[in-house]
């Protein structure tokens, strides 16, 4: 045999990419979970000289029966808000998906809405409107009507389930779509009325979405910050992410091994939930019948009750949606909003000068435009290559990006904002990032890591692998093929993720309350403050903010750019 | 030096999979031939190839073209793909949708750093070698099958790579222009004088258009031999039965005389033969013989011996011929007549130089 000498293979970026993407997932999930384990164990908070180990956070907190009194009552919340979101979210995917509702394609998108809009803007909203001085609740007090409770475990339950709504209905909407039509036209003829189609063909083979969904809305019920918070502060109800603020931020005395015992509690709940959900998605690619994309499926004929429903549906929309957000929007431009009133005699910008007049509430709002238009951009770059290296490369090391990607879905907001907080205490040299928007965007990129990555990864597993083969042969490098030619056939599918995580990071406040200091507040930080001052009308002015950028990003998005929101 | 591909003791086994996916291949291409991995599918075809683009890391293997080693695992050497210098096509083409024809072939060449009027020369003469010069302007999803296909061949060839790679080319292809594209794939290797390896699970294929066969079956390469001295003399019975329409009988070896043997087969009959391969037989020795269909002969007046009387089982019209299956009461043979069967029963006559002899399969 011949030695000729062997040509070396010449120095490649690729690896050193996909290491670095590797290490940095990772690293970014490690962060901020460590320093909350390590606080559980110590008896002083963790920035303090001294540092004693201790199981008495753990004792402590099993003994204290405040705390299984607010688990129990969690679960209770999450659990009532989930079923209520998935009767409701179901029946109008069912109604306006697959039946002959009048104005069907109108309901369509009004259903939606809530998703783009921060449920701590509902909360407000709907508390503008229903609360004790709402507007809505006067007016029904006003005719003598009986009225409600809405600082209840039920106002709680509702509002909560009307945010969470338009993801069981997306959800459904989608199975829906997947589902082979035939099934139904088969009953039909078979005898059964299309009511009867409905309750034993459509819905049963929605199961898997309904099981999946349920644990999906289960998960996020659970860490909710931001409705109980608002709706039941004042009188005294609490779950377990608002006694955690509660300990953390407005409790005198700070008690951060309790608040690290609560934190490691929630995270180990939800993660037994992640998992289960993990196992879901397995399963349900038996279930699903496709196959009946091509024939456009029959609507089943309502009949003579369609006006009644149609109705309904409209009432639905309007008392439960338009009319909380409408009234926060009037309320902004109003110095109070009050049947009594009429508020269109009063019109003034009062609100929104007194929010651009002060340098730290305006700056909340720029900040907020900064997070959503740059970190949200990196971000989704980021996750992107996440993304091929997990699924594109031959990397060792990809198996495990997979899982960790996936796993912040485990950690509330309001613990990924106290874990980065303790990290930048603790690690020396970076603590100067601390209070910096640079602090705040790694952990909301951290907080929707999972969010980007599930965006970005069915696009890519969607393009022939053969595509990528092309162009390694034809002489690219790993590096060169995704930016020759995964990049750009992926362009549309980062858009929209793109534009995704803008909304989500706009709307984002959980992870911001521990986080935010002086120089890095965020609309959703402001909000709280003002409420906590007592300002309604700032507030409102403050949601309205909110929502117009939130629109403008979406009419943008889809008009101008043809982006794609939600797979219809 | 001679630029044949040269590969040395192959083997690629996945992880978490215990069977090797292929196993301790040895070939050599000689410079400018084009030898085809022919199998069925799972047999490991796809596998090679990608070893040989560098697309998969081989457990063990030599991989070089003339004195360049692309892949030498026992001194750590693994060129990635895009250090090899090759050209692939691939079995849905991959051409590129977001570039317009021109840019697909311009690809590697712009990625070479090569610029201008040469980059437009280059280009439009690959795109000439496939006559598809005036559709440039095209996005792949404006050509038909059979265009991109020859837009992904001028892709392939257009840096003048080192080896040309195919693998399944033609197997989206309808019917008819299959046969067409293989005409004028072979013209466009031989004329552009490229060392290629064809991937195909397709024998007509092989045999129209290679140099060298070489024939896998669960990851072993059984056979690498000219088309025909792999029709004539096929090592194995897998690769008889694989490559045409062969028949099997059982037997026992009757008597030998150097290469000149009889074998009884079940029902008494001997039968003479002569024996090409190498291998050495006993007397008395368990063999199975094999017979093209198309080289049994009705039985004349003249003939010495070698005739089986069979009972016609099946008759099927295959357009320019008839093919029967028979009973010789020692199993059964496929026959070809060019008009129908004669009779219920036919005489047949198996020359010894036709028959194939092989040791009996357990
Ligand atoms: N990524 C992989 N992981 C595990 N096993 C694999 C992988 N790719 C191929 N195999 C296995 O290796 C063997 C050879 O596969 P290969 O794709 O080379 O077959 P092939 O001859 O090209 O078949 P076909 O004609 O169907 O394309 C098969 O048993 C296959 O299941
Ligand atoms: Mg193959």
């Amino acid at each position: 045999m011949t030695s000729a000498p062997l040509t070396k293979p010449r120095f490649s970026w690729d690896r050193v990419v996909q290491w670095s993407m590797v290490v940095l997932t990772i690293t970014l999930v490690v962060f901020p979970a460590w320093p909350i384990v390590y606080q559980s164990f110590l008896a002083k908070p963790l920035y303090d000289q001294g540092r004693n180990f201790t199981f008495s956070n753990y004792t402590k907190m099993l003994a204290n029966e405040k705390f299984w009194h607010i688990l129990g009552y969690t679960a209770a919340f999450a659990i009532a808000a989930t079923i209520l979101a998935l009767a409701i979210g179901i029946l109008l995917a069912v109604l306006i998906n697959r039946t002959d509702l009048p104005l069907r394609k109108f309901y369509f998108n009004l259903v939606t809405i809530p998703y783009y809009v921060s449920p701590l803007v509902l909360a407000f909203a709907w508390m503008e409107m229903y609360g004790p001085q709402g507007f809505g609740t006067i007016l029904v007090r006003a005719l003598k009507l009986p009225t409600w409770q809405l600082y209840s475990f039920w106002g709680i339950v509702v509002v909560s389930a009307m945010y969470y709504i338009p993801n069981t209905f997306l959800y459904a909407t989608s199975s829906l779509a997947l589902a082979d039509p035939q099934l139904e036209s088969a009953a039909r003829i078979g005898g059964a009325t299309p009511f009867q189609t409905i309750l034993r063909v459509t819905v049963p083979l929605l199961r898997p979405a309904i099981l999946y969904s349920a644990l999906l809305t289960l998960v996020s019920a659970l860490e909710l910050l931001s409705i109980p918070l608002v709706l039941g502060n004042g009188v005294g109800i609490d779950t377990l992410s608002t006694y955690i603020y509660v300990l953390g931020v407005v409790g005198v005395s700070k008690d951060y091994g309790a608040i690290a015992v609560v934190a490691i509690f929630v995270v180990l709940l939800v993660t037994v939930l992640v998992y289960l959900q993990g196992k879901l998605t397995t399963l349900e690619r038996r279930f699903v019948t496709l196959g009946g994309k091509a024939t456009r499926p029959k609507l089943l004929e309502l009949g003579k009750m369609k006006g009644v429903v149609s109705f309904i549906v409209g009432l639905y929309i309007l008392l439960g949606i338009i009319l909380p957000l409408a009234s926060i929007v009037l309320e902004s431009f109003v110095p109070f909003l009050s049947p009594f009133a009429n508020p269109l005699k009063m019109l003034t910008f009062e609100n929104y000068q007194g929010i651009f007049s002060s340098p730290a509430y305006r700056q909340s709002v720029t900040n907020s435009i900064y997070i959503s238009i740059f970190a949200a951009g990196i971000g989704i770059l980021f996750m992107a290559l996440v993304s091929l290296t997990a699924y594109r490369s031959t990397f060792k090391g990809r198996g495990v990006v997979k899982y960790m990607a996936l796993y912040p879905r485990a950690f509330p907001g309001i613990i990924v904002g106290i874990g980065f907080l303790w990290a930048f205490l603790l690690v020396p040299g970076i603590g100067s990032l601390r209070n910096t928007l640079i602090a705040m965007s790694i952990a909301f990129i951290m907080r929707y890591l999972p969010l980007g990555f599930s965006a970005v990864s069915p696009a890519i597993m969607q393009i022939s692998d053969e595509l990528d083969r092309a162009g390694r042969v034809g002489g690219a490098t790993w590096l060169g093929t995704i930016r020759h030619i995964l990049l750009p056939i992926l362009r549309p599918a980062l858009l929209s993720g793109y534009i995704i995580l803008a909304i989500s990071f706009l709307k984002e406040y959980a992870v911001a309350l521990f986080l935010f200091s002086e120089g890095s507040r965020v609309i959703g930080t402001t909000m709280i403050e003002l409420w906590k001052q007592g300002g309604a009308e700032p507030v409102a002015a403050l949601s309205t903010i909110q929502m117009a950028i939130t629109a403008f990003l979406i009419f943008g998005s889809t008009r101008l750019l043809g982006v794609k929101l939600h797979g219809k | 030096m001679e630029n044949n591909l040269i590969i040395q003791n192959l083997t690629k086994q996945f992880a978490g999979v215990s069977s090797v996916a292929i196993s301790n291949i040895n070939l050599t291409v000689k410079e400018g031939q084009l030898a085809t991995l022919l199998g069925p599918s799972g047999c490991g075809k796809s596998t090679t190839l990608n070893c040989i683009a560098g697309l998969e890391e081989p457990t063990e293997g030599v991989i070089r073209v003339g004195d360049f080693t692309m892949t030498n695992t026992a001194k750590g050497l693994l060129l990635p793909p895009e250090q090899r210098q090759l050209g692939m096509v691939f079995q849905s083409y991959a051409l590129w949708p977001h570039m317009k024809v021109f840019d697909n072939v311009a690809f590697s060449l712009k990625l070479q750093k090569v610029k201008g009027d040469e980059l437009k020369k280059r280009v439009m003469d690959s795109l000439d070698l496939v006559g598809l010069a005036d559709l440039a302007d095209r996005y792949p999803f404006q050509l038909s099958g059979g265009q991109q296909q020859r837009v992904a061949l001028a892709r392939a060839v257009v840096t003048r790579p080192r080896l040309l790679l195919l693998d399944e080319p033609l197997s989206n292809l309808d019917a008819k222009i299959r046969e067409q594209a293989r005409v004028w794939v072979r013209e466009l290797q031989q004329r552009v004088g490229i060392t290629t390896v064809y991937v195909t699970h397709d024998q007509s294929e092989a045999f129209a258009m290679s140099d060298m066969i070489a024939v896998m079956n669960k990851g072993e390469l059984l056979q690498f031999a000219p088309p025909e001295e792999m029709y004539s003399h096929p090592a194995t019975q897998f690769v008889a039965e694989f490559i045409g329409a062969t028949s099997f009988l059982k037997g026992v070896i009757a008597s030998m005389d150097g290469s000149r043997l009889t074998v009884r087969v079940a029902n008494g009959d001997i039968l003479k033969l002569t024996d090409r391969s190498s291998k050495s037989w006993n007397v008395n020795q368990n063999v199975t013989i094999a017979i093209r269909s198309e080289r049994v002969e009705m039985a004349g007046a003249q003939r010495d011996g070698n005739i089986l009387n069979a009972g016609v089982k099946s008759s099927t019209y295959l357009g320019s011929k008839w093919q029967h299956v028979v009973d010789t009461g020692s199993g059964s043979l496929k026959v070809e007549t060019v008009d129908t069967a004669p009779s219920e029963r036919m005489s047949l006559y198996l020359p010894p130089d036709s028959i194939l002899l092989f040791p009996e399969e357990k």
